[in-house]
């Protein structure tokens, strides 16, 4: 008996058997479980964003010259009081930006506009390294 | 045989329920905005970070819980009296729906300074694996 188990954990023996059923039947499981879990990876970034204290907002209504400003409207765009497109709003910002990037944006949000397009301006914004941004609240 | 096989799937089912924890925390209901040029966000970020969240009808959530206004506000103000002198340094980070509409975010950020809070990050998707 005792030579049999010796001979059983050296390994020599090939009467084990690994039952293949349950396995398969585990590793389904596992397959099963990967394929509903599974969901693509994502690269998050971030918009880093300052916003002058609610008290202050009062004190921005006449901004220094050297500062853009940028209007979000539920559609549309406006820069320094003009109202401009997607694509004229591009050009504008990436001259403005060569000037300076140490200007201050100050975006002014519409209520009724969606987020995902003042992300868009702060995008445009960080693709010309502009970091000074400021979004203020209000109409 | 039989046993080890067992004791491994265990583990592996084990790693794998773990190593999900993290995105586990956010609501998977958000589409977030894209931003391509952004800077990529760190890995390791401030323990001290609270991560709001604003879906499309502008329902606020912290961690799956949703909050009223008057909650997150009292949320806001005990964390910053809690940090003491470091409270108002603590980092937030906005998750928003990119439809959702800009007064939603308003009204989170508004509680934000209200509460002292001035290091605000809107989280976007810089790129997209699929």
């Amino acid at each position: 008996m005792r030579g049999k188990r010796q001979r059983r954990f050296a390994g020599t023996d090939t009467d084990v058997e690994v039952s293949m059923t349950p396995m398969i039947d585990v590793v389904f499981q596992l397959l099963i479980y990967f394929l509903v879990t599974f969901s693509t990876a994502e690269v998050l970034s971030f918009l880093d964003i300052s916003r002058p204290a609610p008290d202050a907002a009062q004190e921005a209504q006449s901004p220094p010259a050297d500062m853009i400003r940028i209007a979000v409207m539920e559609n549309g765009y406006a820069i320094n009081g003009r109202d401009v497109g997607d694509e004229e709003l591009k050009v504008l910002l990436e001259r403005l930006a060569a000037v300076s990037t140490k200007q201050t944006v100050l975006v002014n949000c519409d209520d009724q506009s969606f987020h995902g397009r003042l992300v868009d301006i702060l995008d445009l914004c960080a693709a010309n390294e502009l970091s000074q941004i400021a979004v203020m609240s209000g109409k | 045989m039989t046993p080890m096989i067992d004791v491994v799937f265990q583990m592996i089912i084990f790693f794998v329920c773990t190593a999900q924890l993290e995105r586990e925390q956010f609501s998977e209901w958000i589409n977030l905005p894209n931003s391509p040029n952004a800077p990529e966000m760190a890995q390791e970020k401030d323990p001290r970070t609270i991560t709001i969240e604003v879906d499309d009808k502008g329902k606020i959530t912290i961690g799956r819980t949703p909050l009223s206004v008057s909650k997150l506000q009292k949320i806001l103000t005990k964390a910053v009296s809690d940090y003491g002198v470091h409270g108002p340094s603590i980092p937030i980070q906005i998750r928003a729906d990119h439809a959702s509409r800009h007064a939603n975010v308003k009204r989170v950020m508004d509680i934000c300074t209200a509460s002292g809070l001035y290091k605000i990050a809107f989280i976007a998707v810089k790129d997209d694996l699929e």
